[in-house]
């Protein structure tokens, strides 16, 4: 009987699987041999090539039968066929179900273990190289953490590396993370797509992809290729490159790891090669890669090599020093034996191309065999607990809350602490620190008594964005020495005499600073708010052309011109919590530059530097203020006070939000055959609650992860007295709970599809209606953004 | 030089000779607000949210700019206002921001094959009247300058100007300063494919197999 070669993964789209390749390379080696096509879709295109000698159309995965898989791909095996799997989620299966065979190209469970991602732990190792910058890995993995993480743990990840970051399952697809809601949105789709909850979050790397592809057999590594990415489609994929034969050292270390692992079948380690020349692990994937073909058109056929290797079949190869290759489309006629999916019936689509897709049908993860998860990838951390203060305070405001709801309520202890510690770390700052720093308190943010007191007893200024903060902060005992006056509506309502005789003032346009210096009364200090170039604002005075810097610049010069000439202060204001912390240092370090070139050329020292405020509360913590005053004492030491005007990190968890539960929603499990019913049956799990408030009063709760509590209501025990407020007491009572992650939602009490305040939390068995739930940060906007709405 | 299809063109000698372009600086308050300008728009366009790079190549200069004829010699107080500046100040410019970012830049000039299909429409583009604004005091000198335009178009070879970094152990990085991209050491032919290469490093520098001393071409 002639020996077969069993090719899966056989589709060949826009995203193509890797057999078509190792077939065309098998065929370009051998020409007799019968190769067999093999996939689980009706609609698999790479089998209708003519190159395929037999075809084998499988059913569904979710179809198939573990034990009769595997029994057919052993018996096949056993009579001397060779089975190569070319997707990634098939050799785990076969790793689950089937194990080794030695006709079975596939690397094994150990080896999948050490190349799994994100750690690919096997790298670790490889040889430590140095060099004049220091000693460092061959290959370094990104920053990662696992999404399961509490949501204020990975919405500090995700502001740490500046919103740019890839939310990834284990097997397949990753999916690119640009703020809050889109990561809630991707992590819910990769959860029910890939049914795991081992999602992970790494940050991105900007570079170049490489890849390594190689072909091992039970340890020995037969040949390996580098290969550079010279264009790729929208999805990442590789249209275009350059292979070259790898380096020694490289090729040293590759046979090593092949060796330990004791490698068998195809496998590729991509990587990103970043503008210092650095290496960064993406992935290593458990079979050749779809451009495989292009390595043989080199000279270098690794799928030859490795059949080559095991049938001891003579192989010709030319190695080329380096080639490009490039990806073309391309028809073929179909094969009658084969044929094509016929289309769903298309009345019910929402567009016409729905069930024409290459992968139409059955969603994607369907295709692919269904890798149940160990029961440890489950275990979910516990939140760390808020700060044992606010915690203290909310539960003894809890414990007797019996007003109407919703009501936002203020924590006057946890706002004092907070305004406290600020002002303990300027004051420290400053009695060695140059330049001065002087708080700045954002009026906006939360204009209420409480709010602007503590500030007042804090020292702080008031900064106002418009005529009537200013007469609220004048009115509230501020001085007019004490006031900061910016943004592009400082003038609203507009008067014969609006007040500019304040201590700083920051002009949103150059036509406004004409006005300005023609005003009755000047401010202690004038600025200009930059715009820097590149970092998009819709505020502040252009740089991004020289016209612009022109006018600036002459701008300047009739400031000089003017009799009593306010003191020369720059304005940049970017919330470090939209554009992360390193982003925001890197433009501050442009600002600086900047400034001190205007400095230069018109001969005015720079007085003044604000840099604005939009510092996540933990952000504003972790800000080191002696670095800060040095970075701008080095490049304006004429400055003499640089301003700081937090706002949201002051007030954002100084108030909370109190409501009422109005209806609880269990899991029925009405689908009593399925699995998951099946692992639940005997208990009813709360999947989602609905509230009495809404976006109207929490209009940032998709923005950011709110601290949410649990208290029973109306179940206080007439013995324990009333604690005063402010008393630190937490109640030893189960009644009072902070939410911990979980699958279940909490739902705002309008009738609009966006009104859910809370998801991906647990609610504790025992609720009733009526118990209150509580929103921790819900102060700063989300108070001075709240407004009235479904009220009657 | 050893290639036969360089030897052809009529500007041969030219190119060899020619120097690398440098911008005039008037040594006055013009030229200075002019730079001082440049140098922050380049600092700017250099925040990168994956801060950890050191080299971080102006590719956003082909925004600014547009390719196509500059009139020469161009000083920094009037190329800022132009739309449109043809290779060398490009380089030029790219060796400005190189240089701010602590790298040891210098000019470097090439001389590349292209197909005489492509060179007829950039003799085309060449002739047209130079799309840039003139501003008043610099009208009385178009006419001598619009004659300083430089033969770079041949019938199957172009001459044009990059920027070469010179790296740890005299490893050289040339880079096309007016498309953003990165020449690699591996043999290329056919479009746009280098022919000769030289730099005007004052040191050696190595790149791939070749070595580079100041001034002189290099076949590739
Ligand atoms: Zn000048």
């Amino acid at each position: 009987m002639k020996k077969k070669i069993y090719i899966t993964g056989m589709h060949s789209g826009q995203n193509p699987s890797s057999g078509l390749g190792i077939a065309r390379c098998l065929r370009r080696a051998f020409p007799d041999v019968t190769l067999v096509g093999v996939d689980h879709t009706h609609g698999s295109s790479g089998l209708h090539d003519s190159i395929i000698n037999e075809e084998l159309l499988l059913p569904q995965w979710s179809q198939i039968q573990d034990d009769e898989h595997a029994a057919f791909i052993r018996a096949r095996l056993e009579e001397g066929h060779l089975w190569i799997a070319a997707l990634d989620m098939e050799v785990y299966w076969l790793s689950k179900h089937f194990g080794t065979h030695p006709h079975l190209l596939a690397p094994n469970k150990e080896a999948l273990e050490f190349t799994a991602k994100p750690a690919v732990k096997i790298l670790e190792n490889w040889p430590v190289s140095s060099s004049a910058a220091g000693e460092f890995a061959e290959f370094q993995v990104p920053d990662y953490i696992s999404a399961n993480l509490p949501d204020a743990e990975i919405h500090s990840f995700l502001r740490t590396h500046c919103w740019q970051c890839w939310l990834k399952s284990p097997y397949h697809d990753a999916l690119r993370i640009s703020s809050w809601s889109v990561f809630e949105r991707a992590r819910a789709y990769l959860k029910s797509n890939w049914k795991t909850s081992n999602l992970f979050l790494q940050r991105n790397v900007i570079g170049n992809e490489e890849t390594i592809s190689f072909a091992a057999h039970q340890g020995q590594l037969l040949g390996a290729v580098h290969l550079e990415k010279l264009q790729l489609t929208p999805e990442g994929k590789t249209w275009a490159g350059r292979v070259k034969p790898l380096d020694e050292s490289m090729s040293q270390n590759l046979g090593q790891m092949v060796q330990q692992l004791g490698w068998t079948g195809g496998g590729e380690l991509e990587f990103v090669r970043d503008p210092d020349g650095r290496k960064w692990i993406i992935e290593c994937n458990p079979r050749f890669p779809a451009w495989i073909y292009g390595s043989a058109l080199m000279g270098a056929n690794l799928p030859g090599k490795l059949i080559s290797h095991l049938w001891k079949l003579p192989l010709l190869e030319a190695i080329k020093p380096s080639a490009t290759f490039t990806r073309v489309v391309y028809e073929i006629p179909t094969k009658d034996a084969v044929g094509l999916p016929r289309p769903k019936d298309p009345s019910t689509f929402t567009w016409a191309t729905d069930g024409k897709h290459g992968k139409g049908g059955p969603s994607f993860s369907a295709l692919l065999p269904n890798l149940e998860e160990q029961s440890t990838s489950e275990v979910v951390p516990l939140l760390p607990l808020p700060p044992a203060n606010l915690a203290a305070e909310i539960s003894s405001i809890a414990l007797f809350f019996s007003e109407e709801t919703p009501s936002r309520i203020s924590l006057p202890l946890w706002t004092q602490q907070i305004f406290e510690t600020l002002h303990q770390k300027v004051q420290t700052y400053c009695a060695t620190g140059k330049p001065r720093i002087q708080i700045g308190y954002s009026v906006k943010t939360s204009p209420t008594d409480h709010h602007l007191q503590a500030a007042k007893n804090c020292g702080f200024y008031a900064e106002c964005i418009t005529q009537k903060e200013v007469q609220r902060a004048l009115n509230f005992g501020f001085a007019p020495h004490q006031i900061i006056l910016n943004g592009p509506g400082k003038f609203w309502p507009l008067t014969d005499n609006p007040i500019t005789g304040v201590q700083l003032l920051f002009c949103d346009s150059l036509e406004e600073f004409s006005r300005v210096l023609k005003a009755k009364e000047q401010p202690k200090t004038l600025g200009l708010r930059i715009q820097l170039p590149q970092i998009h604002s819709r505020f502040g005075n252009t740089l991004s052309n020289y016209q612009d810097f022109e006018g600036l610049l002459s701008a300047l010069q009739d400031l000089k011109r003017i009799k009593r000439q306010p003191g020369l202060a720059f304005h940049f204001h970017m919330p470090s919590w939209s554009i992360g912390l390193k982003r925001w240092i890197e433009a501050l370090e442009s600002f600086l530059y900047w400034c001190k070139g205007l400095e230069q050329l018109c001969d005015l020292p720079v007085h003044t530097i604000d840099l604005g405020g939009g510092y996540f509360p933990e952000d504003l913590e972790k800000l080191n203020l002696a670095a800060l005053g040095e970075r701008v004492h080095s490049q304006l030491p004429q400055v003499k006070t640089l301003y700081l005007e937090p706002g949201r990190s002051l007030t954002q968890e100084s108030e909370i939000l109190f409501t009422r539960i109005l209806d609880i929603r269990k899991n029925k499990n009405t689908k009593a055959n399925s699995s998951e019913a099946r692992a639940e049956s005997d208990t009813e799990v709360i999947k989602e609650i609905v509230v009495d408030a809404c976006i109207a009063e929490l209009p940032l709760a998709q923005a950011f992860p709110h601290r949410i509590f649990f208290q029973e209501a109306g179940r206080v025990p007439s013995e324990v007295a009333r604690v005063p407020l402010g008393v630190a007491h937490v109640p030893q009572r189960k009644t009072f709970a902070l939410a911990q992650p979980g699958k279940a939602r909490i739902l705002g009490r309008i009738c609009m599809e966006d009104d859910i305040l809370g998801q991906n939390i647990s609610i504790p068995p025992d609720v009733q209606i009526g118990d209150l739930v509580i929103f921790g940060d819900a102060g700063g906007y989300e108070r001075s953004m709240s407004y009235g709405f479904g009220r009657g | 030089m050893a290639l036969d299809v360089v030897k052809k063109e009529s500007s041969f000698q030219a190119w060899v000779e020619h120097p690398a372009s440098h911008i005039v600086h008037h040594d006055a308050r013009c030229c200075e607000e002019a730079r001082m300008w440049f140098l922050g728009y380049a600092r700017s366009m250099q925040i990168s949210a994956l801060s950890r790079y050191e080299l971080r190549a102006p590719t956003w200069l082909s925004q600014l700019f547009t390719w196509g004829p500059s009139a020469w010699p161009i000083a920094w107080c009037e190329l800022v206002k132009m739309k449109t500046l043809d290779c060398g100040v490009f380089a030029a410019l790219a060796r400005e921001a190189f240089t701010a970012q602590g790298f040891e830049a210098h000019p470097a000039q090439a001389l590349l094959s292209f197909n005489p299909t492509c060179t007829t429409h950039w003799k085309g583009l060449w002739k047209k009247p130079p799309k840039n604004p003139l501003p008043e005091p610099l009208k009385d000198q178009k006419k001598e300058k619009t004659h300083a335009t430089f033969p770079w178009i041949g019938n199957e070879v172009v001459y044009h100007e990059l920027c070469v970094l010179e790296m740890e152990g005299n490893q050289a990085k040339f880079y096309d300063s007016t498309w953003g991209n990165w020449f690699t050491p591996d043999q290329e032919t056919g479009f746009g494919a280098l022919l000769a290469l030289r730099t005007e490093c004052p040191r050696l520098l190595h790149w791939g197999d070749k070595i580079f001393s100041y001034g002189e071409w290099i076949d590739l």
